[in-house]
């Protein structure tokens, strides 16, 4: 076991953890904040995507143990934040969801891509997105939803 | 229309819990006491079992074929003539037959500890030669996945019919092979499910990533010996099915025995290697078409031989020969063909079961269909979309009965391929291709149609011979005392908007905010029986159940309305929420205090049965209603790497009256991206010793955002004669024509290299194997 300290969603959580247990595992059934979701368990889907230290990153592949210190937020944490809410709106704006499974990871990159390229054009947005799957919507209005938000903040 | 109801694309209800995370799907869920499971599975595609050793002193938590006492195997039969059906065994017991079979149970606290459980356990096996090959099993030299058939077929079946005429006045002939490779179905989730025994209700209940609750409750029942009223089935949030969440799998009737026996609730998550190699598989067609036309492109004759690799199992409750029964009678498409043979084998294999993935059977049939057009095309120098046109059954023509006797109701596919055709501008394309690339690729321009039969009603299941047929759909409504609304449907929305859509129907009738109303389905304690959603019939039954469920309500709110009203019952209308008669309204809320509140304020004569109604439905005639599409697309492809990029992807489709178009659109590009999956991307390959290639999405390519298109998509709109608002199924049809027409862009891109590559996904080494099989070819002559 290896004691970890991280900031979790503003609060302190301070837990004994397995070598083996990835972060998602330690968020999801430790911690019980499920809006995390486990799409491959291989770091390709990007369904676990949440952000460790300001950057996006998949929690199915990164260690609890290796994470101590880290300030990590899911999709649980952003009810405050104006470019969240704007996306939200705008994912169902234009029907940018259907089974809602990878929905969670879709909205942590995609808050990246707004608030780190916001001059991007879709063919970027796309490049950008290119490591979350969909099996649903065909990326169509998740693209759309992602480019009105960049239009609406540049104003 | 009202901004609420059918033809809204009203934003969906269901959304707000998604975006924050607050989504409750079965892996989500933690329950009192939960253990979890982890499978011992064959590494072997055909063996048979000699020993299992349990790790000493574990042995009460490790459990094998034998353990599992008064669990019968699956067993799913076809009333078709000559099918021969095959028992799944919830565990292997003295033979496996195909690599990822489930051997042994484990129990842990956690996955993790099953899983370390699992690795100690050690099963002797004896190897047996596989079955790999779809057409190597119909060799009489063929090893046996069922020894005691005496062949690898499950089922042959025949449509005769006359080609001597086509044949002797046929300009050309055209004879072409085409495969659709084996894949997986892939939802973002993967099957799910936690057992549990609830002493109270003295019932199985399970929760379960499924489609059709009410079908799995009848195979869990029948499987594990349990009387219906014993097992309740509840469906949370599903990430997805496709068709994967159709049927029951053997480590469901595992988990259930298991909790019922330690009284624990247990739990199921199948990881994605697990969907990978092990969960059922689907398409894996063969095709061997000759065409008869004449020196203008008009098809006089089709003659079919369809083979299917069925894996090694029939699955329940679908079979695993519903995609080849299908597949003969869907080849001849939205075409009109005087004369049509089909010979179609569903053949075993030592490969996981094959089941019907969206667009079943069709995404297959119409990469055959829709490529021969092309050949004919091609070969006649014609313009493609022409020669569809001048195949296709005419508007004028419906209603209309084709060759293989389905019957379409109403539309126009040949002005679907018009529009599609100015859409993606085919002169503009043909100028394009002349003048070459800068890049030296090479563009290419594909069309693919397609009718797409939904809402297949009693007797076209019946005719298939599946033991699970669809009778009349059921829905319920109830007025809550504060004027609210209650819709409970037994099929299951797994993203397809239903807790939004059904409340559109409802407002249609009764006026009543969407807002405020609550669709209950996915447990089949709360809601009618259902087969469930699949077969994109989901709006057509349970909508229209809905919608007539709520004209009874109507009837009765009005009487009641009228009574407060002091006015003649016919003298009120229901409209926005409220009854309105000449000198007055009353809201619903007033109908609803009164009748659960108050009934001494209601009319001596009230209809008992009260503001809560159940209402049955069945299209008529029953036979399935045709939505119709054509999809065109332009690619570009690198002749030196083999690489393929959709420029411009197009759709044009026609799905009736549309309950919200912005979900239907939705439907058609989740749709179109999956079949540009299967054209391009998706396989799930085997070794001649029937080993799985493609464990991880390393492996198996799924389309990401950089290799799907934007789409451009216009509706057209044909209401059926038939159905409540005109409504078509719909859901599905998406995934149908883009193999077809990705693989005719292709062959149109390759054309000046003499290549043609009818088989997918048409990968970079097919594109490039093709053309060095051309240039080679050439060389030779």
């Amino acid at each position: 076991m290896t004691q970890i300290t991280i900031t979790l969603n503003g609060e302190t959580v301070s837990a004994d953890v397995e070598p083996r247990t990835s972060l998602a595992d330690f968020i999801r059934d430790d911690q019980r904040l499920t809006g995390t979701h486990l799409g491959c368990e291989h770091g390709v889907c990007g369904a676990c995507t949440i952000m460790i230290d300001g950057v996006p990153q998949r929690s199915c592949i990164a260690f609890a143990a290796t994470c101590d210190g880290s300030v990590v937020r899911t999709i649980e944490d952003f009810d405050d934040d104006d470019v969240m809410a704007d996306l939200r709106d705008a994912f169902t704006a234009h029907h940018g969801l259907q089974c809602g499974y990878c929905t969670p990871g879709m909205l942590a990159t995609a808050r990246d891509i707004v608030t780190r390229l916001p001059e991007a054009n879709e063919k970027r947005v796309r490049l950008e997105l290119s490591g979350n799957l969909c099996r649903c919507t065909g990326y169509v209005g998740i693209v759309n939803a992602i480019l009105a938000v960049l239009d609406k903040r540049r104003g | 229309m009202s901004e609420w109801g059918i033809g809204a694309s009203l934003p969906r209800k269901e959304d707000h819990r998604f975006l924050h995370g607050r989504g409750n799907y079965v892996g989500d869920m933690r329950l009192s006491g939960m253990k979890e499971l982890a499978f011992v599975r064959s590494p072997y595609a055909h063996a048979r079992i000699t020993a299992v050793h349990k790790p000493e002193g574990k042995e009460h938590l490790v459990f094998a074929a034998a353990d599992l006492v008064g669990v019968k195997p699956m067993r799913a039969p076809s009333n078709l003539p000559g099918y021969k059906a095959s028992d799944f065994p919830a565990l292997a017991g003295e033979r496996t037959r195909f690599v990822g079979e489930t051997v042994v149970a484990c129990i842990g606290d956690t996955r993790a500890e099953a899983e370390d459980l699992a690795q100690e356990v050690i099963v002797d096996y004896e190897e047996l030669a596989p079955v790999v090959d779809m057409l190597e099993a119909r060799k009489p030299e063929s090893p046996l996945v069922h020894e005691q058939w005496g062949d690898n077929i499950a089922l042959e079946t025949f449509l005769d019919g006359d080609m001597t005429e086509a044949a002797e006045k046929a300009a050309i002939t055209i004879t072409r092979e085409f495969r659709m490779a084996r894949q997986a179905m892939v939802p973002m989730e993967a099957r799910a499910l936690i057992a549990e025994w609830d002493n109270r209700s003295d019932q199985l209940i399970v929760h379960h990533s499924t489609q059709v609750p009410h079908l799995i409750r009848n195979g869990l029942a029948e499987f594990l010996g349990l009387e219906q009223r014993q097992v309740r089935v509840i469906a949370p949030d599903v990430g997805g099915g496709f068709g994967l969440k159709t049927y029951v799998e053997p480590e469901e009737l595992v988990a259930c025995f298991l909790a019922r026996k330690f009284g624990k609730p247990m739990k199921w998550i199948e990881d994605r290697r697990e969907h990978l190699i092990a969960d059922a598989n689907c398409r894996e067609h063969h095709y061997l078409i000759t065409a008869y036309a004449t020196d203008d492109g008009k098809i006089l004759g089709f003659d079919a031989e369809v083979t299917v690799d069925a894996g090694a199992y029939s699955i329940y409750p679908f079979t695993n020969c519903l995609e080849a029964a299908m597949a003969g009678g869907n080849l001849p498409g939205p075409y009109d063909i005087p004369a049509y043979r089909a010979r179609t084998f569903t053949m075993v294999s030592n490969k996981p079961p094959l089941v019907p993935y969206r667009g079943v059977a069709r995404a297959g049939v119409c990469f055959a269909t829709d490529m021969t057009i092309d050949a004919v095309a091609r070969e006649l120098g014609l313009e493609p979309h022409e020669v569809r046109i001048r195949n296709m059954v005419k508007p004028e023509q419906m209603p209309y009965t084709n060759v293989a006797k389905k019957s379409f109701e109403s539309g126009d596919s040949p002005a679907a391929v018009r529009r599609a055709a100015g859409m993606i501008d085919v002169a503009a394309v043909r100028a394009r291709q002349k003048a070459g690339e800068p890049d030296g690729r090479l563009i290419g321009l594909g069309f693919g149609s397609y009718t797409e039969q939904s809402a297949h009603g009693t007797s076209v299941f019946a005719s298939w011979g599946v033991q699970m047929t669809p009778g009349f759909e059921q829905a319920g409504v109830k007025l809550t005392p504060d004027g609210g609304l209650e819709i409970r449907i037994g099929v299951q929305s797994h993203g397809q908007g239903m807790e939004t859509t059904f409340c559109q129907v409802a407002n249609t009738v009764l006026g009543i905010d969407p807002a405020k109303m609550t669709v209950i389905h996915g447990d089949t304690g709360q809601t009618p029986y259902s087969t469930g959603t699949y077969a994109s019939r989901s709006m057509v039954m349970a909508g229209g159940a809905t919608s007539r469920a709520c004209r009874i309500l109507a009837e009765r709110m009005a009487k009641i309305g009228a009574h407060l009203l002091q006015c003649d019952e016919a003298d009120v209308e229901i409209r926005d929420g409220k009854v309105i008669g000449p000198g007055g309204e009353v809201p619903m809320s007033e109908i609803g205090r009164v009748w659960y509140l108050n009934p001494e304020e209601l009319p001596s004569d009230v209809e008992m049965g009260g503001v809560e109604a159940v209402e049955g439905y069945r299209p008529d005639p029953d036979h399935g209603t045709f939505s119709y599409s054509t999809h065109a697309a332009v690619i570009a492809l690198d002749p030196d790497l083999g690489t393929v990029e959709v420029l411009d992807y197009v759709v044009v489709e026609d799905c009736g009256t549309m309950v919200n178009p912005m979900v239907v659109s939705g439907q058609c590009f989740g749709g179109a991206a999956q079949g540009i999956g299967t054209a391009l991307f998706e396989e799930s390959p085997y070794d001649d010793q029937g080993q799985p290639l493609a464990s991880t999405f390393a492996d198996y390519m799924m389309p990401g955002p950089t290799e799907i298109p934007n789409f451009r998509l216009e509706h057209m709109i044909t209401p059926s004669p038939h159905t409540e608002h005109g409504i078509k199924g719909m859901g599905e049809g998406g995934t149908i024509p883009a193999p077809a027409l990705i693989g005719n862009a292709i062959n149109d891109a390759l054309r000046a290299t003499g290549a043609e590559i009818n088989q997918t996904p048409i990968s970079p080494r097919r594109i490039r194997a093709a053309i060095m099989a051309a240039s080679n070819k050439e060389a030779a002559e």
